[in-house]
């Protein structure tokens, strides 16, 4: 992996530098308490000590409403056209690991046999740059999933912070390669060595472990005891890096035509797998909950070899009814 | 006065309850709802100023006996919201066990201390620390410095504005809606089996989180919690983007009060502002 | 290629089943389109009404006839009813075809008995055709079809011609009470007719499909006759947007209806969890 030395204002003249019609920059910046990625926000926060944003970047790459195809009724005929896409590329400036980690994860279901070219596009046209993160509370668990502060899966580029001024750019993919190449010629190479903090993991859990239980206890107390507190909104689906389950449907603009979108959906509602029959296969909270978990732990992984799931801890800080997810899946593994 | 613990394991020994709807803390201190179904479940069950959920919503989410009777642990504002289910038909009276908590106003997040700044502002309007409507009361309310109220700045400055600067403030906030429904689930007053939202024949409300379906939703959401919002802004606490759905909620308070001189959930045998009829109700405002 | 694109196909002829169940035959727009569309018995496709969304069932016809494409739908949902309302020469979408199909290739040199109850007909209907059009390659054939009614009945002039075929035997039952004067078929719920017409299990691969509690009922009926799990074929639905395995609903367990599925064994159905 090559390796350089990058200073702040290096990242300041980078983003100044960048020709705004060809680049969109994605990056976390402060809204009152909270952080959110902002799209070409004057006021990005590179800082490894920043809480996780309210939200993931994943509207970015699977858009909370998105156009399929318009249709057109004209006399009895009817015509489909593709939707324009934004020729723009976008630079993701000082993601999170567990949001970077989150792209490589969902290509897997966006690309098993049928190719969703929607996220490929979009997954394409973007330079991820990660940042080594400093942040830990009580919701996160990274490390248990096979993350960590420094891990780089999903980054083109990475950066860890030297001191106060300089950052250690890690080249680490041929994508990130061309983009240092291109718009960071000039930097110094880097030869020594790396000090980043140790993460400390509040519910350190095996995931193969926790795979092995979920699929034998399909039947448990566990999923009648969250259920029943659990209130059924999808604020953790929509808030998660990895959710993707989602909706589609038809939108008229008029009488004679209209657009096919797909929507962001989640196991949590009840109408989600209800039939037209009235037959609902999931009709329970209970039912509803065991999937998102087993879904994320066990079927997921069973299918595609990876945890649906980086540890981000947004689900939990964000539950209405403060429901940690971690705390379910530690308790399982500790059993 | 005896304590919530004591008056909790007391309902749950002689079997007066099936189960208690409460608070408890989790291994990180955080206080989360919780049910307690035993004598030894109650040993778990807190108050405090984190105590922030409104349980109230568990009351249509969880199946209560027919001739059962649950236990609920209940501050002022979500006694309200019981009030109100009573009110609107969708639980009886003797259903439910009230334990009131004296409440000393409470603060959104598990990390935020108690102090001036982080105490919601519906706390200062709490006229009635007390429980109004009770089976035992527990806990001691501690004297707080009320909170600035900064929604009224921006209530007010709503007033002032043209349809039109109101309709772009809200096209902003409405933006942000990623149609989670949080807003609806944690809401106890949204208790319908099938919500309109899920209606599909015909499409009463477009399902997409675009501008047109966010505005649907969140207007018709308003529109049905007119004269029966209580005021415990769960929905926008829960909000994962950061709308404030209360300014909604606490305008349709407003109108409620000033032309009908009604408030919900205030008494069980009042009758509901939507659900009666007066010749002379005020029609002017209507436009 | 955008995967979530349908083709446009043309409808050439609606049939009145039931009072609630139709069938469309339907027909690409695109004759190199029609041409090119390759499926197996057992694979289902998403239909689309525009302005009103997409719905998922069987294939209903067999790919043995490949000139056109059947689907029989009950009148249930948005997209259902829509339907219901298109006339001969409207537009709709398909995409497709999607999921598994019947193992056909190991049937052959076997019987076949085919079980089917109310709408539950339409993906049987498909593989029984296909089995018909190369007859010569199958053993003995039995059909046993029930309704709940006369009138619920489906593909009603096909069950006459399959009566009349050689090398067939076809039992039409309705459930007590939903007889006409006139019916001369079998009065009866389904699985009390298979265990009167009693099948042999020697060599023999069952297809089944209907309503769950026909199904539950028919199992141990089969068991009893000597069926081996691994013999008993069946067709699963649940609800679907997608069908390409991604949307996240028709999930049981790890396995994908839409892409695992929609053909199980009994065998395979077993090891299924307690959630469809």
């Amino acid at each position: 992996m090559k390796e350089f030395i990058i200073n702040t204002d290096e990242i300041a003249n980078l983003i100044s530098s960048l020709p705004a019609d060809k680049w969109d920059i994605l990056a976390p910046a402060k809204d009152g308490k909270s952080f959110d990625y902002v799209l070409s926000s004057d006021k990005p926060i590179i800082n490894s000590e920043a809480p996780p944003s309210k939200i993931s970047f994943k509207e970015y790459f699977f858009p909370k409403s998105e156009t399929l195809f318009y249709y057109k009724r004209e006399a009895n005929e009817i015509s489909l056209t593709e939707p324009k896409f934004a020729e723009k590329k976008l630079l993701v400036l000082a993601a999170k690991p567990c949001d970077a980690a989150s792209l490589p994860i969902l290509s897997k279901v966006f690309n098993w046999d049928y190719k969703d070219e929607f996220f490929n596009k979009r997954v394409n046209n973007s330079v991820i740059i990660g940042l080594s993160c400093a942040y830990s509370d009580e919701s996160c668990f990274c490390t248990s999933v096979g993350l960590d502060r420094n891990n780089t899966k999903g980054s083109d580029i990475f950066l860890t912070p030297f001191n106060d001024k300089q950052y250690v750019l890690s080249v680490v993919s041929d994508k990130g390669d061309s983009f240092v190449k291109e718009f960071l010629p000039n930097l110094t190479e880097f030869t020594g060595t790396k000090e980043t903090k140790e993460f400390i993991d509040n519910k350190p859990f095996d995931y193969k472990k926790t795979k092995d239980w979920i699929a034998a206890n399909f039947e448990n107390k566990i999923w009648a005891e969250t259920g029943e507190v659990c209130i059924g909104c999808a604020q953790c689906a929509f808030v998660c890096p990895t959710c993707h389950c989602f909706d589609i449907v038809d939108e008229n603009c008029d009488l004679n035509c209209g657009r096919r979108i797909k929507n962001w959906d989640a196991c949590q509602f009840g109408v989600f797998t209800k039939h037209a029959s009235g037959h609902n296969p999931r009709n329970s909270q209970e039912k509803r909950y065991r999937q998102r978990v087993s879904h994320k732990f066990d079927y997921y992984y069973e299918k595609f070899g990876e945890v649906l799931c980086t540890g981000c801890g947004r689900c939990t800080r964000g539950c209405p009814a403060g429901i940690d997810i971690g705390e379910i899946v530690f308790s399982i593994s500790n059993q | 006065m005896p304590d919530l613990i004591e008056i909790a394991k007391g309902l749950l020994e002689s079997k007066e309850v099936s189960f208690i709807i409460g608070y408890t803390k989790d291994r990180f201190g955080r206080v989360k709802p919780y049910i307690a179904k035993s004598v030894e479940d109650a040993n778990n069950l807190m108050f405090d100023h984190h105590s922030i959920h409104n349980l109230a919503v568990y009351l249509t989410r969880l199946k209560i006996p027919e001739n059962g009777r649950v236990g609920i642990v209940a501050k002022s504002c979500d006694i309200k919201a019981i009030i109100a289910l009573i009110q609107e038909n969708q639980i009886k009276r003797e259903q439910v066990y009230i334990i009131g908590m004296n409440c000393s106003g409470v603060v959104t997040h598990s990390t935020d201390e108690w102090k001036k700044e982080n105490i919601q502002i519906k706390c200062k309007y709490c006229a009635d620390k007390a429980p109004m409507l009770y089976d035992a009361v527990a806990g001691t309310a501690e004297p707080f410095e009320q909170p600035d109220d900064t929604q009224e700045v921006l209530m007010q400055k709503l007033e002032t504005m043209s349809s039109a600067e109101r309709w772009d403030f809200w096209a902003k906030e409405f933006e942000k809606c990623i149609k989670c429904y949080a807003c609806r689930q944690v809401c106890p007053m949204c208790y319908c089996e099938q919500c309109l939202a899920e209606k599909n024949q015909p499409q009463w409300i477009t399902t997409s989180p675009t501008p047109a379906g966010n505005f649907s939703w969140n207007i018709i959401k308003a529109f049905h919690m007119a004269g029966r919002c209580v005021g415990c802004h769960e929905c926008e606490r829960a909000c994962p983007m950061g709308i404030p759905l209360t300014l909604l909620t606490r305008k349709m308070g407003m109108v409620a009060g000033k032309e009908f001189n009604y408030r919900h959930g205030m008494a069980i045998d009042q009758p509901t502002l939507v659900g009666s009829y007066n010749f002379n109700d005020n029609e002017d405002f209507i436009k | 290629m955008n995967i979530y694109k349908p083709e446009l196909v043309e409808i050439k002829d609606i049939i009145e089943e039931t009072p609630d169940i139709r069938t469309l035959r339907l027909q690409f727009k695109n004759p190199e389109t029609q041409k090119a569309f390759a499926f197996k018995a057992g694979q289902f496709a998403e239909y689309s009404v525009f302005g009103e969304g997409e719905c998922t069932f069987c294939i209903a016809s067999s790919p043995t006839r490949p000139e056109f494409l059947e689907c029989s739908f009950k009148m249930a949902g948005k997209v259902t009813k829509a339907m219901s309302k298109l006339n001969i020469g409207d537009t709709m979408g398909l995409r497709g075809p999607y999921g598994n199909h019947f193992p056909i290739e190991d049937m052959k040199g076997k019987n076949i008995v085919f079980i089917a109850g109310g709408i539950g007909m339409a993906p049987v209907r498909c593989i029984i055709w296909n089995v018909l059009d190369l007859k010569d390659q199958f053993k003995d054939i039995s059909i046993i079809y029930g309704a709940r009614t006369v009138a619920d009945l489906v593909y009603k002039n096909e069950l006459e011609d399959w009566k009349k075929m050689a090398g067939v035997k076809t039992v039409v039952t309705v459930d007590p009470g939903g007889e006409t004067p006139d019916w001369n078929g079998e009065v009866g719920f389904v699985p009390s007719i298979v265990e009167k017409v009693s099948p042999k299990a020697e060599n023999t691969v069952a297809i089944i499909c209907g309503p769950p509690i026909m199904i539950k009922f028919t199992m141990p009926v089969l068991k009893k006759l000597g069926f081996k799990d691994d013999d008993i074929i069946t067709t699963l639905e649940n609800r679907m947007k997608c069908g390409l395995g991604k949307c996240g609903r028709c999930n049981i367990g790890s396995v994908y209806v839409c892409k695992d599925g929609p053909v199980f064994t009994y065998t395979q159905m077993q090891q299924l969890p307690d959630e469809f």
